[in-house]
């Protein structure tokens, strides 16, 4: 695949989210989008006019809105300004990202602010992402990102107490990292002692998929300006460099379901990880990297893909959580935030894990902050039936 | 039986039969069991629009049953919990038919708890005893003024509010020449007056009050005291928020193209077919015209099946709306990926079990094989999904 090199370098320069939560009903959309806007301005310090273009997205089908751009432009202060509008599923939050990255590194804008949000209490999240099937025939099957085949293959690979284990013990890790994040939606204070009763007890959605092990529905927006490297320097003490990002998308992918191994499955996870460390030279992607935000939609699935994105191999992936070197202090900390699991405004949630991951590089992640320096972080992006967008971000602009 | 949150468990089934909406209970005729832990079981019956509650042993019958326990239980019901987390994390159990349990939600008014009542005489007091409390002297700078309250009826009273070198002080009588006095026939009337229930031009239009003296020093007094706040008003905030509620309904058409179009086609004729890729060989079901990962045309067809091996099944517990009706699937159900016969690999076919053979399902991985199952076809078939009823096991 033909990549180059950027034009010039790019910063992130200030990051704004509101409170995820379930109750926004004090505020309207264009309302709470501007919480995080004016949050991310102040971070900068800049005002609206120092901003040359805003990249907004989320998924029209929750809040059946289209254009919400329109109404939202007395949030997001894209009055006259160039505005672009992406809508990419789960991915959108991270694409938007991207697309700032690219739009800055072309050098057709100097400073841009990417947008994410969601108030998925005003629609329906299920029934929205069941209509990203195909109307002919697999909407009628579709439970929306519900499946309980990420529970199956990790019980039929590695059995099902082990596994079974592993996601629970994923989940009360999140939650754990949830209780130290202010912003996070859900935080139930859950200890490793619940376990088996979690697995007993909690309310099964799809097969083994549990109600606990399945992300939120929030409310939330979430803001971040990135800015090329002249003004990044002159602006921010500590910016935050982008410094590379891969997608991969594929068809709708409802054939890989009762797996057999020898016909083996492109997996847009491993393939997009695999390109991006290659082309940057990252030979151990577990040892290169400080933090990981991941896109982790379901304990199960979040559990299964460590292996893909950090390339590993058997039951490596297993380890790291057993051995909770995924926690906060662990040697691999994982969403430290919380994750997905603990706050998911769709179309905010893939720019939190970039978010996130920057604040972490400048040491202002808070009481989740991860004791050990943060040169070196990786943040994730899922949607679709298999898409994957990983971002690589720097503290130092040395590679 | 404790209490929770000022609740006890039985306030909240004593409530039902009053708080009940007929119009939310259309078309459900269903049994909705509560099993509260230490508190006992309940059985919720409805029929025809009516309802009846009842504290019984007996949950047979039930398509829904509620486990939890008390706290959790009232603690949802007058809001102090939130039924979702108490259901994630489970405390909150439904045993049964998930989606019959959202019915519920419809069929009564929310519980209030009961206020204990405030009398005219409770409120009096109140009123007078927070007078000095809401005094704002930076406002009354060099006022000298006595306020006169003259309240009528079998609980009323005379007050009177001095003012004096910024400072307040109530008594509980009218001494000498007032300021200005207010004259209330009802001390009713100044309560409700003073809570907002009533505007002043309609008392003293009507003649029910009247101010005698300085009227002008009247209108200061909202500068001079912070307002009354109702002590029964509880936290209901300053400005209501509105929540508005819409429902989408459109009528679609959707294009099925010549290749989907002639796989819909031979399901009229109890055929699967499949195009395969010439490239890479795979078959992809239902048919398609690209074979996207070898990015060629996929010309060949291939009749397959019609029976085959379940390779996966997800077991959905979830009430996930059916978006092409709006309608809540039943649950549980079963959602199958068919390997049929004559494909390979992961060339699966996705369709629905028998809601009855959910249990008996074995699902395939690698070399194991699956249990064998076969369509059973509509009689009326129309070229689409539902030409297949779902599959069954083949036996």
């Amino acid at each position: 695949m033909a990549h180059r090199k950027k034009n010039r370098n790019v910063g992130i320069i200030g990051i704004g989210q509101t409170k995820y939560s379930s109750h926004r009903e004090d505020v309207n959309q264009p309302e709470m989008i501007h919480e995080a806007v004016q949050l991310a301005l102040d971070d900068a310090g800049l005002t609206m006019d120092d901003i040359d273009c805003i990249v907004h997205g989320n998924m029209e089908l929750f809040e059946m809105i289209y254009q919400p751009d329109l109404w939202h432009v007395i949030g997001t202060g894209a009055y006259g300004k160039s505005e672009f509008r992406i809508t990419t599923g789960g991915t959108v939050g991270i694409t938007l990202a991207c697309a700032s990255d690219n739009l800055v590194a072309s050098g057709m804008y100097d400073i841009v602010m990417a947008i994410g949000f969601e108030k998925l209490q005003e629609g329906h999240t299920t029934g929205g992402i069941t209509n990203m099937a195909d109307p002919l025939w697999f909407r009628h099957l579709q439970t929306g990102a519900l499946t309980g085949s990420g529970a199956y293959d990790v019980i039929n690979e590695f059995g099902e107490e082990r596994a079974k284990k592993a996601s629970m013990m994923y989940r009360i890790i999140m939650d754990k990292h949830a209780s130290l994040n202010p912003n996070a939606h859900r935080s139930f204070g859950l200890e490793f002692e619940q376990m088996d009763d979690l697995i007993k007890n909690s309310p099964k959605l799809v097969g083994d998929l549990k109600l606990i092990e399945m992300c939120s529905q929030s409310d939330g927006a979430c803001a971040v300006i990135f800015a090329c490297e002249k003004k990044a320097k002159a602006l921010s003490k500590k910016p935050v460099w982008i410094r590379d990002h891969v997608t991969v998308h594929r068809e709708e992918t409802f054939f890989i379901f009762g797996y057999d191994e020898k016909y083996p499955v492109t997996m847009t996870h491993s393939l997009a990880a695999k390109r991006l460390f290659e082309r940057n030279n990252i030979k151990k992607p577990i040892d290169y990297f400080d933090v990981f935000e991941m896109y982790d939609p379901a304990s199960w699935w979040a559990v299964d893909w460590l292996r893909d994105f950090f390339l590993l191999k058997g039951d490596e992936h297993l380890k790291l959580v057993e051995n909770k070197d995924i926690m906060i202090g662990g040697k691999m900390p994982v969403n430290p935030s919380g994750g997905v699991i603990g706050s998911n405004p769709i179309g905010a949630t893939a720019l939190v894990r970039v978010a996130e991951a920057a604040l972490q590089i400048r040491g202002d992640a808070g009481a989740h902050q991860i004791p050990t320096p943060v040169n070196h972080a990786l943040a994730s992006g899922f949607g679709g039936t298999m898409w994957t967008v990983l971002m690589m971000l720097e503290k130092e602009l040395n590679w | 039986m404790a209490e929770y949150f000022g609740v006890k468990v039985e306030d909240i089934f004593n409530t039902m039969q009053e708080r009940f909406r007929p119009e939310g209970a259309q078309g459900v005729d269903a049994s909705f069991g509560y099993d509260i832990t230490g508190e006992g079981k309940w059985k919720l019956s409805v029929k025809n629009g009516k309802m009846t509650i009842e504290k019984t042993d007996d949950l047979s019958g039930c398509c829904v049953v509620t486990v939890t326990d008390g706290e959790t239980f009232v603690g949802v019901n007058v809001g102090k919990v939130d039924g979702m987390s108490a259901f994630t994390s489970g405390k909150l159990k439904a045993e049964g038919d998930l989606g019959a349990l959202g019915k519920t939600a419809k069929m009564f008014r929310k519980f209030t708890q009961a206020k204990k009542e405030m009398s005219v005489r409770d409120y009096l007091l109140d009123m007078f005893g927070t007078v000095e409390k809401r005094f704002r002297p930076a406002a009354a700078e060099g006022v000298d003024a006595v306020f006169a309250f003259d309240l009528g009826g079998d609980y009323g009273g005379q007050w009177s509010v001095i003012i004096k070198d910024k400072t307040c002080k109530v008594i509980d009588k009218i001494d000498g020449k007032p300021t200005t006095k207010l004259e209330f026939i009802d001390a009713k009337d100044y309560v409700d007056f003073s809570l907002g229930k009533i505007d002043a031009q309609s008392l003293l239009g009507a003649a029910r009050a009247a101010v005698v003296g300085d009227i002008n020093l009247v209108m200061k007094w909202g500068e001079f005291f912070e307002k009354y706040v109702d002590p029964m008003a509880g936290d209901v905030k300053e400005q209501e928020l509105l929540v508005l509620k819409k429902t989408i309904s459109v009528n679609q058409r959707f294009a099925t193209g010549p290749y989907m179009g002639r796989f819909l086609r031979a399901l009229k004729d109890k055929k699967i077919i499949g195009t395969k890729c010439p490239k890479c060989g795979r078959i992809q079901l239902p048919a398609r015209e690209i074979c996207a990962e070898c990015r060629v045309r996929s010309d060949e067809w291939v009749e397959v099946g019609p029976k085959g091996q379940v390779r996966y099944m997800d077991y959905a517990y979830y009430a996930s709306p059916d978006p092409l009706t709006g309608e809540t699937r039943e649950t549980p159900y079963g959602s199958i990926h068919i390997r049929l016969d004559g494909c390979k690999g992961n060339e699966t076919f996705t369709h629905f079990i028998r809601r009855d053979q959910i249990d008996r399902i074995e699902r395939g991985w690698n070399e194991k094989s699956g249990t064998r199952v076969r369509p059973v076809w509509n009689e009326n078939r129309t070229g689409s999904f539902k030409d297949i009823l779902y599959f069954e096991i083949d036996e």
